[in-house]
């Protein structure tokens, strides 16, 4: 009976179609869809049409056409509704056309037949409940799966950009920190702050909390925990980028940064750290006292 | 098992590449002070590159031979700590608070001699 009934679908496709067309049309009212053309929501309304017929049609196999489509939309950014919307009307159309047809159906050559009487309506529900519910859920795991693969794509991509470290100079090395900083953030900048102190052989490291949005107990706790480790480790540690309203908060919630230095920028921060390893800027005037003779003699001869 | 002192001048250098259990511990915080006591040193490198693990009763006696050996008028420092142990140290809530650390003994000498012209 499953057969003569998916039968009478499949004859009747284009005028379910039609149906279905109608129906999803009243539903793609969207600023999406709005951003579309006619004709482009058009061809993909019956090329899903035509995907869901064929994948009826053919049941469980590998790659059904439906997976390609859904693949298709994937890659244009088109809304799950739509597919999920699709479906659920397309279920509605196909119980309709079913029950609408049911008088001209004739089941008493059909194989199993059994008398159904008034009570057709739910056995035909489940019926083709048992086609379209497959379908809805190969579509929904599809767009998960991609949703999942760019959200792992997204997190390691963090993760690289978390905890970066540049060695400026020998012994010398500055850890820039942007964004917020959670507790998750905050175990990998210590990971990456001892290793790298350790790879570089540092003996002073900045960190720059320019970017940091706001710094809470939390915040500070970490990077006071971070600072100790790399002095127990033998490197010395400067707090820099201190903004002004990050210097008020932290002293309003009382965190003692007292036991490490803290410079309000970078360059302060670097000046500091140069000292701490017995070095100094030394501005080179030999060239300009080269010059400076060179126009001098240049003036003389002309006198002369 | 017994930690080997070596005595450099007027350093003693000391490298730990043992686990360190507790009984060693002791015993290595006694040969150390004896030592100070009989080299006459005015300066101890304690490098722990190879020790990668560090508990709390450890670091208690590290902290001790660190504040005994200054009372006894030689300057510790430690150098090497692994980042695990000193994550661990951080975790545990040991901050080592005064006592002096180096990358590696090259610059725990530098360190030291800092600290002895002071």
């Amino acid at each position: 009976m499953e057969k003569i009934l998916k039968d009478v679908v499949l004859d009747n496709s284009d005028e379910i179609v039609r149906m279905w067309i109608e129906q999803v049309k009243k539903n793609q009212g969207g600023a999406f869809y709005q951003s579309l053309s006619d004709e482009a929501l058009e061809n993909t309304n019956r090329e899903f049409a035509n995907a869901i017929f064929e994948g009826i049609q053919k049941g469980k196999i590998a790659k059904t056409p439906l997976d390609e489509f859904a693949e298709k939309l994937i890659n244009l950014g088109w809304p799950l509704t739509y597919l999920t919307d699709g479906m659920q009307v397309f279920r509605r159309s196909v119980v309709k056309f079913i029950i609408h047809k049911w008088e001209d159906l004739d089941f008493s050559e059909a194989d199993n037949y059994f008398e159904l009487g008034d009570d057709y309506f739910p056995w035909v529900l489940e019926k083709v409940d048992e086609w379209v519910d497959p379908l809805v859920n190969e579509l929904v795991s599809e767009y998960s799966g991609s949703w999942e693969n760019i959200v792992s794509l997204q997190r390691m991509a963090l993760q690289e950009l978390s905890a970066p470290l540049i060695p400026v100079m020998d012994n010398i090395t500055i850890m820039p920190l942007i964004g917020t900083i959670d507790t998750e953030r905050a175990k990998m900048v210590m990971e990456s702050l001892l290793d790298g102190v350790i790879k570089h052989n540092a003996e002073v490291v900045l960190i720059d909390i320019t970017g940091v949005p706001v710094v809470d107990t939390m915040v500070a706790h970490h990077i006071i925990q971070a600072a100790e480790a790399v002095r127990l480790i033998g490197s010395r540690c400067i707090l820099v980028g201190i903004r002004p309203e990050i210097a008020q908060t932290i002293v309003n919630l009382g965190i003692d940064l007292g036991k490490f230095p803290t410079k309000s920028s970078l360059r302060k921060g670097f000046q500091t750290a140069l000292e701490l390893t017995n070095r100094e800027i030394v501005e080179d005037t030999n060239r300009e006292e080269e010059i400076e003779n060179l126009i001098e003699s240049l003036d003389r001869s002309e006198e002369e | 098992m017994r930690i080997p002192i070596l005595k450099l001048h007027n350093y003693l250098l000391i490298s730990i590449q043992t686990e360190l259990d507790d009984k060693t511990a002791i015993q290595f915080q006694e040969d150390l002070l004896e030592k100070i006591h009989s080299s006459g040193a005015t300066g101890v490198v304690i490098d722990l590159t190879s020790v990668d693990i560090v508990d709390s009763f450890i670091a208690k006696v590290l902290g001790d031979v660190v504040t005994m050996s200054d009372l006894m008028g030689a300057k510790v420092v430690l150098t090497g700590i692994q980042p695990a142990v000193a994550v661990t140290l951080i975790d545990l809530g040991i901050h080592l608070q005064d006592v002096p650390t180096a990358l590696d003994l090259e610059q725990g000498l530098i360190k030291l001699r800092q600290e002895l012209e002071e």
